[in-house]
């Protein structure tokens, strides 16, 4: 059906592991709604989002650019800009604890220390006039009670941990004196300091060179695995996601088109959105035409269609589908895909 | 570093002879003629001939501007014309009272513009931003002399509570002195917090929008941290520059206010020396001043590279 046959190869996890940690997620978001100040009503730049991560897994949210992913993120943390965004509803349960309605202070007291976040652009995510040193330094004083020395002593070991070359030095020097990749590197050791049990990054990769970012991909990954803790991945490369994603969540212009196991997202896609998506991803086998790519683009807020958000690009949608907007269909355990045809193959012949 | 000082002070040289040309040749520009005003009523031409031949005006001008830059050199500004005292003694004697104004204003200044543009950053958009917004426009637009006669009014005459002019030096008695300071210090100080106050507000928020403050708040910092130590430090940088921009224009003297407290500063010597073409105290006090601000900018161009890591590697 789609030129996906190189991906699935990769996935090497088993069904049983995500159905049994599901069951206890670490974060559980239910029906998280983010609306812009100035927006047309009923029109929230994230819409009804649900999804959960538990303890040692990585969830990927998949999407274009715009699609909420990084409000989604930025909600869950507290750090969202308010004004203009404001959380309209829904519930973010961290340990059972609702962090959407956490005080101010209960909230700051968890960033940096069990949710901590990486950001997509190493180059202007570090304060310029403090050294690197100081700035690790401080997260690990504002929420541990150890002296100066050791909390200095601990910040070497992450930048250790992150393999910075010459870490002693590194201390002491400014961020304008360290690389993209490094400093992407120094962010990392920032997050993980305090040991979270929730690392959130927001396209750690996207503005590193190519030959960095499978390397910083590749450390992240691994110090998940030495931390056990959980991490949601935001990202719009699927060769990453096909890399360490467990479970998989597509977005589409603020709404959830399609979530589920990382192998069923691959192996069996079922909204037309992640079918477009995959097919824009080029395969290593033998080229087989042109790339697809989806026509069109998101709509903007004052035009987004009543039903389905994604209608006016879809090859299959009808009246319905721009008057109604479709319910999230769970179609096998765990896999849910937000539209009115869903499975495609039992009701829709592709129109080519 | 001190290769970036050393090569600014070069700058600064050509500056200083362009502007010393400059005041010695806007000078002869000047309508009126000394001679005249110090021959007296009768104008014998004897007299105006010796006091010609004495002060080389017959000399052509760039005679005249070479013999008065060599003296310059040696420390020499010149005789007064009108008082015979000489003018680097004048200068002297004006510019603790010149400097304390200064630093008085500054320190008004800066105690009043810095606070209020943080706050009016934080709480953009507020009725606290507006309201700050307004005071500093205020501030911006009233000029110095009518707010100067209005505080004179209200707090000397209705009021009686501080002394409405006159100087007294703090060797004399400190108290005193201090309280003739307040007003002036206080209207020059306005002016400038108004400024220093916008300033700060876009500073602060052009660096609370940049994502260094989103990881700042990320580790947890609470906003106090994250504001008075991430954002102010980057907001500062600009800050410290337009301050010491501003002392600069402080030390030049503040004409109008020290007339109306009748404050015997540069601002009143130079007004003086003008109405009595007295050439020698106008040439020196300008010299003067100009050098003066060419150092404060120089301090502001070391100072800038200073507190800027960025900068100060770079160098």
């Amino acid at each position: 059906m789609m030129n996906t046959s190189a991906l699935p190869s990769m996935l090497d996890h088993t069904r049983r592991k995500s159905e049994s940690d599901a069951a206890h997620p670490l974060l559980k978001v239910e029906n998280l709604s983010v609306r812009f100040d100035g927006a047309p009503a009923g029109i929230n730049v994230v819409d009804d989002v649900s999804f959960a991560v538990a303890k040692g897994r990585t969830l990927c949210i998949v999407g274009e650019s715009g699609c909420g992913k990084s409000v989604t993120a930025l909600a869950l943390m507290g750090l969202l800009p308010t004004p203009p965004a404001r959380i309209v509803g829904g519930r973010a349960l961290f340990d059972g604890k609702d962090l959407l309605a956490l005080p101010d202070r209960e909230r700051a007291d968890m960033r940096g220390n069990q949710t901590a976040m990486i950001f997509q652009e190493p180059m202007t995510s570090l304060n310029p006039v403090f050294t690197v040193g100081d700035q690790i330094t401080e997260g690990i004083l504002r929420h541990r009670k150890i002296s100066k020395a050791a909390a200095s002593e601990r910040a070497l070991e992450m930048l250790r941990r992150v393999r910075i070359p010459a870490p002693e030095k590194r201390m002491r020097a400014f961020p304008h004196e360290l690389s993209g990749g490094m400093r992407q590197r120094v962010m990392i050791a920032m997050a993980l300091a305090n040991e979270p049990q929730l690392l959130i990054a927001d396209e750690p990769t996207t503005a590193l060179d190519v030959t960095i970012q499978a390397q910083i991909i590749a450390l992240i990954h691994q110090l998940q695995k030495e931390s056990g803790m959980a991490m949601i991945l935001i990202t719009h490369d699927l060769g990453v996601v096909a890399e360490v994603a467990d479970e998989v969540v597509v977005m589409y212009a603020g709404r959830v088109v399609e979530s589920g196991p990382v192998e069923d997202i691959f192996a069996d896609p079922q909204h037309p959105y992640t079918i477009g998506l995959m097919g824009s991803v080029p395969s290593l086998g033998r080229r087989q035409g042109r790339l697809t790519t989806i026509p069109g683009t998101v709509p903007p807020a004052e035009l987004m269609p009543r039903g389905c958000r994604f209608s006016p690009r879809c090859p299959f949608a009808d009246q319905r589908c721009v008057s109604d907007p479709p319910p999230l269909i769970e179609l096998s355990p765990g896999h849910r895909a937000r539209c009115w045809y869903a499975p495609l193959e039992l009701h829709r012949e592709p129109i080519r | 570093m001190l290769r970036f000082i050393a090569r600014r002070i070069l700058i600064a040289i050509p500056t200083i002879i362009i502007v010393s040309v400059l005041v010695f040749t806007l000078q002869q520009l000047l309508p009126g003629d000394p001679v005249l005003t110090m021959a007296g009523e009768e104008r014998d031409p004897e007299v105006l001939a010796f006091l010609r031949e004495k002060y080389r005006l017959n000399d052509p001008v760039p005679i005249q501007y070479f013999a008065w830059i060599g003296q310059v050199l040696q420390g020499n500004l010149g005789i007064s014309l009108r008082t015979d005292i000489p003018v680097l003694t004048l200068i002297l004697g004006k510019l603790p009272v010149t400097l304390e104004l200064a630093i008085f204003a500054m320190i008004i200044a800066l105690a009043i513009g810095i606070p209020t543009g943080i706050v009016s950053a934080v709480k953009k958009g507020t009725s606290v931003d507006y309201a700050a917004n307004v005071v500093a426009l205020s501030g911006l637009s009233i000029p110095n002399f009518w707010l100067g006669i209005l505080l004179i009014m209200l707090v000397s005459v209705r009021w009686q509570l501080l002394p409405a002019s006159g100087f007294v030096p703090p060797s004399e008695d400190l108290w005193l002195n201090i309280k003739t300071m307040i007003m002036p210090a206080f209207v020059l100080g306005t002016g400038l917090a108004a400024s220093l106050m916008r300033h700060t507000r876009s500073a602060m928020l052009g660096v609370l929008r940049s994502d260094y403050i989103r990881t700042a708040r990320a580790k947890g910092l609470i906003s106090r941290v994250v504001i008075m130590k991430h954002a102010l430090r980057n907001a500062l940088i600009p800050i410290i520059t337009l301050s010491t921009l501003l002392f600069g224009e402080l030390l030049a003297g503040a004409v109008l206010t020290e007339q109306i407290f009748t404050i015997p500063g540069f601002g009143k010597l130079v007004v003086d020396a003008v109405f009595n073409r007295d050439y020698a105290v106008v040439q020196g006090v300008v010299l003067c001043t100009a050098v003066g601000f060419i150092i404060m900018n120089l301090l502001a161009d070391i100072l800038y590279v200073l507190v800027n890591p960025r900068l100060r590697h770079a160098q």
